[in-house]
């Protein structure tokens, strides 16, 4: 009777899953060292590690600990929480084509940063532990119009509905932004202009530990309902015969998931396209399962961020392209091209 | 025993069940038949807790379902619901799994009881060869096993099936509806069904509940809804109700519309 469990074929699937974990695992570290070697002062494989271990000298330390690393520490952790985001946003709506940028959420979020930014005179003086405060407000309030606007009594959320409500929503949010610049001083111009492009702005350590906490808490909250989150994905009416408290669960992890990738941008800029392209790939690497699909979503995600992040500063030095520019041009395509086969 | 107490169903202001009353009876498959549109589906829905109603309660056992801790019930009824989706890429093991979900607790690995359950789920169901097998490359009868497999895992007393051989050939009908005779012989399992098919009432069901408009025409043993008189008023057919050579059971066999039906554009004017 447990052979089922114990099969052969049950010992390939888990090589597998083995084989895609570590492969990730080797494609971030290798990215990573790549990212610490690169920049405007050039450090070899040797010195970085040197460095790392606390033999660098002064001006290698400061380069690394003080420029590089909080940055890549932040385009790693930016890059998981809207894959995340994304890959739980994808579930509770059953549409592949879910993701917070494209939902208009990061955008909501954005708009309240430009907010909170523009009381001040100068962007320094913003304190950064108050920016996911307010991209929250304004990720969730943006969730909420998409809600509100899509759900029908009888059908539920309608995924489809959903989503043209999202880019709908995206696109006012946007087109309000771009009034609000009108309004603002020089310097809050360009932080605007930058948040819009996708820019990593906020790479120093503050802001990694403004946003640690929050990732950490909803990362860990999110992953506790993976099963709920697998439950959900066959349809409101077999999720509750399986006895899940459908409309509770999917508010808890809507909230969840829209905190995640609100956070997120507060301090990293509008990135689109981390939240759709990830999810998908992770599942097609290791099934539909949550237990395995949110945790490789989270490494893609950091994965691709800090790959084009650290591509974005390096290929044409010393200026740079914007994380979130080099993203969408990956990630525009592979929208059209999940859209196409989406059949509708 | 489940029981409705005058049960009222509802979409937004449209009334669609008025005062129900019915019994399904521990133990014995019950089928509800009635017309496209006539509230069955709505019925078996409330029944099984998955459609709140406007007014009235439905007893499991005595006690209200709508007290009673979702998680709790999923636990004492099984709901397979019409045409229900899996991701890609989920095989049958993995869905039937989920079955056992109401057993499990936040990151609780499977038990081997859990474990025993699905396997047998899988054996009952005819799946273990396709155990490994994601589900979208089944054959529609293997999916719709698979899915009662699954139901089947959550180790109830009732299982609430929605047109569990709509959709399906006659070999597979039949297959579905021989595993839930098997069930409810061999395991005792009680098993509410919503069916198109007249003679598949007849033959696999101990009650009928013929249903009209949201109200029950009549509910009684095949035998007893089985006449002429009260196909024409559920159905708006004119039939001849025989007895099958081989089970003994009645048969109907269509004739005609009635006068009425007949009488009005059916193709549209």
């Amino acid at each position: 009777m447990h052979s089922i469990f114990s099969g052969e074929w049950e010992r390939k699937r888990r090589r597998r899953r083995i084989f895609v974990f570590s492969s990730l695992a080797v494609l971030i570290f290798t990215v990573l060292l790549f990212s610490m070697n690169s920049g405007v002062t050039p450090l070899g494989p040797l010195e970085v590690l040197k460095t790392l271990f606390g033999f660098g000298n002064s001006n290698q330390s400061l380069v690394l600990f003080q420029f590089r690393l909080p940055r890549i520490v932040i385009a790693l952790l930016v890059g998981a929480a809207l894959a995340v985001s994304g890959c739980v946003l994808q579930g509770i709506s059953r549409n592949s084509l879910a993701d917070p940028g494209i939902l208009g959420i990061t955008t909501g979020a954005g708009l309240f940063v430009v907010l909170y930014i523009s009381f001040f005179s100068t962007v320094s003086a913003a304190s950064p532990y108050l920016l996911p405060v307010f991209a929250l407000i304004g990720g969730l309030l943006a969730a909420a119009l998409i809600y509100i606007l899509a759900y029908d009594r009888q059908l539920g959320l309608v995924p489809m509905r959903m989503i043209l409500t999202g880019i709908a929503v995206a696109a006012g949010l946007n087109a309000l932004m771009t009034v609000l610049m009108l309004r603002l001083q020089p310097e809050q111009f360009d932080f605007v202009a930058i948040w819009l492009a996708g820019r990593i702005y906020g790479s120093t350590w503050p802001y990694v530990y403004s946003f640690l906490p929050w990732f950490i808490i909803l990362s860990v909250f999110i992953y506790y309902r993976w099963r709920a989150l697998d439950t959900l994905t066959f349809g409101e009416q077999m999720a509750k015969g399986l006895g899940l408290r459908v409309e509770k669960e999917r508010l808890l992890l809507t909230f969840a998931s829209v905190a995640l990738a609100a956070s997120a941008v507060s301090i990293s800029g509008g990135i689109g396209f981390v939240g759709l392209i990830a999810p998908h790939i992770a599942r097609r690497l290791v099934g539909p399962n949550h237990a395995l699909a949110l945790p490789a979503s989270a490494l893609l995600g950091g994965l691709l961020l800090l790959f084009a992040d650290t591509l974005g500063r390096t290929i044409i030095q010393p200026s740079e392209i914007h994380a979130g520019i080099v993203v969408a041009v990956i990630g525009a395509p592979y929208f059209l091209y999940l859209l196409a086969r989406s059949n509708v | 025993m489940i029981e409705t107490d005058q049960l009222h169903i509802g979409y937004d202001q449209q009334t669609i069940v008025n005062d129900l009353n019915i019994e399904i009876h521990s133990g014995k498959i019950t089928a509800l038949v009635g017309a496209n549109g006539s509230g069955k589906s709505t019925i078996l829905k409330a029944l099984s807790r998955l459609m709140k109603p406007s007014k009235g309660v439905v007893y499991l056992n005595g006690s209200s379902i709508h007290s009673q801790k979702t998680k709790e019930l999923a636990k004492q009824m099984a709901i397979l619901p019409q045409n229900p989706e899996a991701p890609q890429g989920l095989t049958v093991t993995e869905l039937v799994t989920y079955g056992r979900a109401p057993h499990q607790r936040g990151f609780g690995s499977l038990k081997a009881h859990d474990k025993e359950m699905i396997g047998w789920a899988i054996e009952i169901t005819g799946m273990r060869e396709f155990a490994n097998r994601p589900i979208d490359h089944l054959s529609g009868g293997q999916r719709q096993r698979a899915w009662i497999a699954m139901a089947l895992a959550q180790e109830t007393e009732t299982l609430f099936l929605d047109e569990p051989t709509t959709f399906l050939d006659m070999a597979h009908q039949m297959e579905v509806l021989n595993i839930l005779e098997k069930l409810n012989v061999q395991e005792h399992r009680t098993i509410v069904m919503v069916v198109h098919d007249l003679n598949h009432a007849s033959r696999y069901a101990h009650h009928i509940v013929a249903i009209k408009h949201g109200n029950v025409v009549k509910t009684g043993t095949p035998h007893e809804v089985m006449e002429a008189g009260i196909i024409e008023k559920v159905f708006g057919i004119k039939s001849d109700i025989i007895k099958d050579p081989r089970s003994g059971m009645p048969l109907c066999l269509p004739y005609n519309l009635c006068e009425e039906q007949a009488a009005s554009p059916i193709f549209g004017s």
